[in-house]
């Protein structure tokens, strides 16, 4: 649905509903300014529907690109929901948004990067997708001249030592490297380099199938493979007007669960790991290691690759297998846990660690546990419609979102256990909702209604915070632009202030476990 | 640190005895596929090509199926491409210390190989 | 495997093997390297320390530094702006070592050769041993890392995935 957005009138969000509305490029700072009060939840240009950037390599020079704002509504009980409003914007500049929404300054960079344009203040842009020396694929039009890479200058008492790490790192990590700044041994600045493993994913799904798209597309961030499947999926499922199957939507609610179960016990073990405490990472290894056999056997891959589909699941779970071994894998969770809560040494560590506030959380526009560990109260699964929603034959009490106060490591490790404890719940009452469909007979798909062109907005509570996805589609049902946004594309831009916050070397390996975010989902 | 001692001796031991001795839970994991040759005419084999996402199928130009098990994620879309033809193979010790030796041909229907 | 040059002449492929073993066969120390991966294989990567698996018991362990490493587990599609630090950290361990591509996305699968990736770890550093899975599972990647040192035996090669049993009796058991 498109309204005609004038600045003087804030538009209001429709809970369940994503609006979009037109703004025309003069106007945007001032709607920027009166949308304040949501939260930016991503901003990405695209070619105006219907270009295939990809064929035959950058977008034609006379389509100027589009921008666009994602903001959520994060007022929960129902009320939540996204608006987007799409700028067109001829020539090379647009209003700085980022003086008003920090929040866009690393899409303001990335967008640079993909189309050439940038805001109009002219202040220095990093290089935050494109790794340099390169000369790749840009989604559009390619910027005039490099990013300007510039970084805040440093020192304490005339002094800092800035020494690179990574992006080979210790074993079995990703690749990731950290620029850490020093005075010796506290943590004067942070910053990343996330694009060692930028794979051109959004340039690799134009002018795939949707169904083509969601292989790529789980295998973004591979640990959160549900939630932006299930994004991915939604967004094509919105663009087309398909609604999937009833059962087929618990079987992914079913699997979102399972998936923050196992990568809450995977944060857990790297959390232990991270303070030395060897004891505590074997327990969450079994927790973990016993949380993927009952994924094998619910629904055929350990890390639930392949469940969600365009229009539905591909697979049904088994019911009895959760059933069966849920509770004691669990009960290794919960017992591990408690162990850990009770032992002093790896309590301190975590307290008073990589404290965020939720003023900075807030203006980083930042998701999940993080978000909620600072007291920030928003959840993709409160948004009404799906099978989260108790009004729609949901979970009876519907969820219960857990917050935190203290913003430290500790604080989001509260929250991820008490997110455990309520997938638990949660999958409890989807299986006994009723019969999920055999997967055999493939009924839980809907078939994709066949539409010319359209666009659509899909969204998940990953493990990590809300991912998103948003797709273009042509007329013949593939995508022309699609944009990938898992959780750790939002969150790592508050990692820095995390480790700023007063903390040491050997502090970092604890920050980074505790916010459990992966160097794929940000580089894609 | 007594809690954690007396812990784990309660929990016992749980690790596998592979590879002195065979262990089952890797049976329960997805594997490459296995296909029947009879089922496989030419129109079946490229519909297979069609599927599968990660260029693990191939039409040879003998008119054979070539299926390279190290592209292969076993996703299942040749499965359900064509039930008939694809059925599981349960193999999971895959390693091979030539690449070759995991490009594996599959005659199509009626043809000699 | 790249041998160590000090150590000179030819050898038969049995003779190849008993060096390996001897070599590698009781203690073996791993580096890891992530050329692009989701994520995932470096998750079945770590549960290889973890209880259920305990590669230690093997006479494997994981080392940080390439100076120790005897073996480079490398995962993901050989992003193309990474091959700069993955030649170097191949470099920087002493022979003899030996290079194990493991996961789809190392093999060729995923994602093909394009302006991004290469699409394969072996168009860049000298393969030893593929692993395949997607991702390869902890127990698929101890059969891979006992294949690398000589001391479990190879499978698939006499593997035909073929199958002629029929589908409809298949379908109408239970």
């Amino acid at each position: 649905m498109t309204t005609e957005l004038t600045a003087t009138g804030a538009p209001r969000v429709v809970p369940g509903a994503v609006t979009t509305f037109q703004v025309a490029s003069p106007d945007l700072e001032a709607v920027v300014r009166d949308l304040h009060g949501l939260r930016l939840a991503d901003m990405f240009a695209g070619g105006s529907g219907g270009s295939s950037p990809r064929a035959g390599g950058a977008a034609t020079d006379g389509d100027a690109p589009t921008l666009r704002l994602v903001w959520a509504n994060d007022a929960g009980e129902g009320q939540s929901g996204y608006v987007i409003t799409e700028t067109q914007i001829d020539g090379t500049e647009y209003p700085a948004l980022s003086d008003v929404a920090p929040a866009a300054f690393v899409e303001e960079c990335e967008i640079y990067e993909q189309f050439g344009i940038r805001p109009a203040t002219g202040k220095p842009l990093n290089r935050v997708m494109l790794p340099p020396h390169t000369d790749l694929p840009t989604l559009g039009r390619k910027p005039a001249r490099e990013p300007d890479e510039v970084r805040a200058p440093h020192a304490v008492a005339g002094e800092a030592f800035e020494f690179p790490f990574g992006p080979v790192r210790q074993a079995g990590v990703e690749s990731l490297y950290y620029g850490l700044v020093t005075s010796g041994e506290e943590i004067v600045d942070v910053y990343l380099f996330t694009w060692h493993k930028h794979r051109g994913l959004e340039w690799r799904l134009a002018g795939k199938t949707p169904e083509q798209a969601l292989f790529l597309a789980e295998r973004a961030e591979g640990l959160s493979a549900v939630a932006v499947g299930w994004a991915l999926a939604a967004a094509v499922e919105s663009a087309t007007g398909t609604t999937p199957p009833e059962a087929a939507q618990r079987t992914r609610a079913v699997a979102l669960e399972l998936e923050r179960l196992y990568n809450h016990a995977a944060a857990m073990a790297a959390l232990c790991q991270s303070t030395g405490l060897s004891v505590g990472q074997s327990a969450a290894e079994i927790a973990l290691e016993r949380l993927l056999r009952l994924n094998a056997r619910a629904l055929g891959h350990r890390y639930l690759f392949g469940v969600v589909a365009p229009g539905g699941a591909c697979r049904a779970p088994d019911s009895g297998a959760i059933r069966g071994e849920l509770p004691g894998a669990y009960g290794e969770f919960r017992r591990a846990a408690d162990a850990l809560l009770a032992t002093n040494s790896f309590v301190d560590r975590l307290e008073a660690t990589g404290t965020l506030t939720s003023a900075q959380a807030a203006a980083l526009g930042m998701v999940g546990p993080v978000a909620r560990a600072t007291g920030l109260a928003g959840d993709a699964r409160l948004v009404p419609g799906g099978p989260y929603d108790p009004d729609a034959g949901g979970p009876g009490a519907g969820i219960r979102v857990a917050t935190a106060t203290a913003g430290d490591a500790l604080a989001r490790f509260t929250v991820m256990l008490a997110e455990a404890a309520e997938s638990v719940r949660l999958i409890g009452q989807f299986l006994d909702a009723g019969p999920f469909f055999d997967a055999r007979t493939a009924a839980g798909i809907a078939e994709l209604r066949q539409t010319a062109g359209g666009t659509g907005l899909g969204w998940a509570e990953s493990p990590r915070g809300e991912a998103l996805a948003w797709v273009a589609l042509d007329g013949d049902g593939r995508i022309s632009r699609a944009r990938l946004r898992p959780a750790s594309a939002r969150n790592w831009r508050g990692f820095d202030d995390a480790c700023r916050s007063g903390n040491v070397f050997t502090d970092v390996p604890i920050i980074e476990a505790s916010f459990w975010l992966t160097a794929a989902g940000m580089a894609r | 640190m007594t809690l954690w001692f007396v812990r784990g001796l309660r929990r016992g031991v749980v690790t596998t005895r592979y590879p002195a001795r065979p262990d089952e839970s890797a049976a329960l994991l997805p594997s490459p596929p296995a296909f029947r040759p009879r089922a496989l005419t030419e129109d079946t084999a490229r519909r297979l090509v069609q599927a599968c996402p990660g260029g693990a199928l191939q039409l040879a130009r003998n008119a054979a199926l070539l299926f390279d098990v190290g592209r292969c994620t076993a996703c299942g879309r040749c499965a359900a491409a064509a039930p008939d033809a694809v059925t599981r193979s349960g193999a999971w010790e895959l390693a091979a210390s030539t690449r070759s030796v995991l490009i594996k041909e599959i005659p199509l229907r009626g043809e000699a190989r | 495997m790249t041998r160590d040059p000090a150590a000179g002449g030819a050898m038969t492929p049995e003779e190849l093997r008993a060096a390996i073993a001897r070599q590698f066969g009781r203690s073996l120390h791993i580096r890891t390297l992530d050329t692009g991966s989701c994520a995932v294989c470096e998750q079945e990567i770590r549960l290889l320390a973890a209880p259920h698996y305990d590669l230690h018991r093997l006479g494997f362990f994981f080392t940080p530094a390439p100076r120790h490493a005897d073996l480079l587990l490398v995962t993901g599609p050989m992003i193309r702006a990474f091959e700069v630090a993955a030649r170097k950290t191949y470099d920087a361990m002493p022979g003899p070592k030996v290079v194990v591509a493991t996961g789809a996305c190392a093999l060729g699968g995923v994602y093909p050769a394009d302006p991004f990736t290469h699409g394969t770890v072996d168009a860049v550093l000298p393969v030893d041993v593929w692993i395949p899975g997607c991702p390869p599972s902890p127990l698929a990647l101890l059969h891979g890392l006992g294949v690398a040192v000589g001391r479990l035996a190879e499978k698939v090669r006499d593997l035909p995935f073929t199958a002629d049993d029929d589908p409809e009796r298949e379908r109408a058991a239970p």
